[in-house]
């Protein structure tokens, strides 16, 4: 079997699953402050890391292309169907960045015009951290990854028709795109990080940063890639990949997994070593208000892949690769969280309700009272956080399914299909 | 050690070892070993090996350079001899923790090459007799021990799989 066809049981689950995600926004939408902190941070929270595993997949792909990988040529179109998933990711961070310039929402402490003007740090930072930049740089930067990653999909579709060509000169061209993308990605990427995610603490940053929470999507892609396989594989599809391929699979969840540990660690250890009041204000917030997030992090990303996934043959059972990539995924998912929500809801005392009839001092005395509290939906993800994920997992899957029912699941002209089906670690 | 006799072929290439490895199995030949300058692909599973339990001793060094580590700060640094860092607490954690990654990726590493040595009995001093020199440069070579093998079956053998030499040797 060699065409994929979504089932009207897949199509059904995925569509109630994007309807569970409509109706928690509803729920979330209504039953929030008159910002709608909530309902615009969970919307960020999702629509950035769904967004960023679509990229991690163009980047890998363009990678593997450019560093002659064949190994997972045999189903490259996963990874494809994945990098699908840029355009409507792209859309909704470009509906975010239209609200944030029309202020309405208070994600960010820099957009607030207020705050800004009063405030040193966030007016030496307003040159980058601006409406323009956030809406136009995620607009253009947007339309760079979305045409090289139709250009990789559409020309490896080409190929597979291309009859009697010669010195296999669609792959040449994919070749070229690939490793433009590079460079592109290798410049853009962090700028996309750094405003998206980063300047949700406005007065902080860290150059470490786009490093770490590109490891944490890198990790989240793959466990859906091995997922995504499992599952395709359980219904008889990609009948050719050997456990050597889920191996290299598993030997990436692995191996992604030591190096976000290790920025996870030289990141904090750095700050917390310097001791510099302004960057462990970060660190010191998560400590003391979401010590379960916070310390359970590591233990969910590091340790328990690298106890698990240590020995090759946990890599090669379904049982415990499934278990592992869902613990992961979910894992990710919530380093994400911690990443947004401490900060939104920081900005939301700050110039949210508060801010808009007392001066700036007197708001700063309310969030410091503020924030040690249990605040529904921040401190610890809800039930609507968790429909909200299932919403855009269930797009993210369908246009991932989508892509993959559009043409054969292995490309039989890719130069280097013999080689992953010969794969052999 | 017991005395050995032993009739080898020299093959110039890989695959015709494979070959004549995949042929002595089938006329159940005891194979006594194979030498080849670098790892083989499907040489394993042909010759039945037991996959490598080092991997498992590797572990048990890296938790001992772990606890290692970690024990001996916690104790040099809150009994022996506390002195205060940056206004740090003396158990600090945090900065130990590069320094007992290192340990822990020494003591395994270390401990896997003298697992490696002793079980392969090397060590300063220990001569090992080879086959033919040029099994480490370009040769590869299958051997078997006369005492199990007839030695005409194993030239017939060596003939029709085209070993570029075949030679024997005392051990």
């Amino acid at each position: 079997m060699n065409q994929y066809t979504i089932t009207n049981t897949l199509r059904t689950i995925l569509f109630s699953m994007m309807g569970i995600g409509l109706l928690c926004l509803v729920l979330t939408w209504m039953g929030d402050d008159h910002s709608h902190t909530r309902f615009w941070s969970n919307v960020l929270h999702n629509s950035v890391f769904f967004t960023g595993i679509a990229i991690m997949a163009t980047f890998f792909m363009a990678a593997s292309i450019t560093a002659y990988a064949g190994w997972y040529t045999a189903f490259k179109r996963v990874f494809e169907s994945i990098s699908a998933y840029l355009l409507p990711g792209f859309i909704i961070m470009t509906l975010i960045g239209v609200a944030v310039y029309m202020h309405m929402n208070h994600l960010y402490h820099w957009a607030d015009d207020k705050s800004v003007a009063t405030d040193e740090i966030l007016k030496g930072k307003s040159s980058f951290l601006n409406k323009n930049w956030y809406l136009f740089g995620t607009i253009v930067i947007g339309a760079a990854y979305v045409f090289i990653a139709m250009k990789l999909r559409s020309l490896s579709v080409a190929e597979e028709s291309a009859h009697g060509e010669e010195n296999f000169a669609t792959h040449r061209r994919i070749r070229t795109f690939a490793a433009m993308f590079l460079p592109i990605f290798g410049f853009t990427s962090v700028v996309l990080i750094w405003q998206w995610v980063m300047s949700v603490d406005a007065h902080w940053y860290s150059t470490m940063f786009a490093w770490y929470s590109l490891a944490s999507l890198f990790v989240a892609m793959m466990c859906l890639v091995a997922l995504i396989l499992l599952y395709l594989r359980s219904k008889g599809y990609y009948q050719n990949l050997t456990k050597h391929h889920m191996h290299d699979v598993g030997k990436f969840i692995f191996g992604i997994s030591v190096f976000w540990t290790y920025l996870w660690f030289s990141q904090f250890m750095l700050i917390w070593y310097a001791n510099i009041g302004e960057e462990t204000i970060y660190f010191k917030e998560r400590y003391d208000n979401y010590p379960v997030l916070f310390f359970g992090n590591f233990v969910i990303n590091f340790v328990l892949p690298f106890l698990v996934l240590m020995r090759n043959d946990t890599k090669w059972k379904n049982g415990s690769l499934s278990f592992v990539a869902i613990v992961v995924f979910l894992g990710h998912w919530l380093d994400f969280f911690l990443m947004v929500k401490p900060g939104v809801l920081h900005t939301a005392h700050e110039v949210g309700g508060h801010g808009a009839e007392h001066g700036a001092t007197e708001a700063h005395g309310h969030a410091a009272e503020h924030v040690s509290s249990f605040v529904q939906g921040f401190t610890f993800p809800g039930l609507l956080e968790l429909g909200t994920m299932l919403g855009f997992l269930g797009l993210f899957l369908f246009v991932m399914f989508n892509a993959l029912s559009k043409t054969r699941l292995t490309s039989e002209k890719d130069p280097y299909v013999e080689e992953s089906l010969h794969h052999h670690v | 050690m017991a005395h050995k006799e032993v009739i080898f072929g020299l093959y110039n290439d890989e695959q015709d070892l494979l070959k004549a490895v995949k042929k002595a199995k089938a006329g159940h030949m005891e194979i006594m070993d194979v030498f080849s300058p670098f790892p083989i692909h499907g040489l394993d599973p042909l010759l039945e090996l037991e996959e490598s339990r080092i991997h498992i001793a590797g572990f048990i060094y890296g938790m001992l350079g772990t606890l290692t580590a970690f024990l001996s700060m916690t104790w040099i640094f809150t009994k022996d001899w506390p002195i205060i860092f940056g206004g740090k607490p003396y158990w600090s954690v945090p900065a130990f923790i590069p320094i007992t990654f290192e340990l822990t990726v020494l003591f395994a590493c270390v401990g896997m090459v003298v697992t490696f040595y002793i079980i392969c009995g090397l060590g300063p001093g220990v001569t090992n007799p080879t086959l033919d020199d040029r099994i480490s440069d370009d040769k590869f070579c299958l051997a078997f021990d006369k005492a199990y093998v007839n030695e005409a079956d194993a030239r017939a053998l060596f003939s029709a799989t085209g070993a570029a030499e075949v030679n024997s040797k005392n051990l």
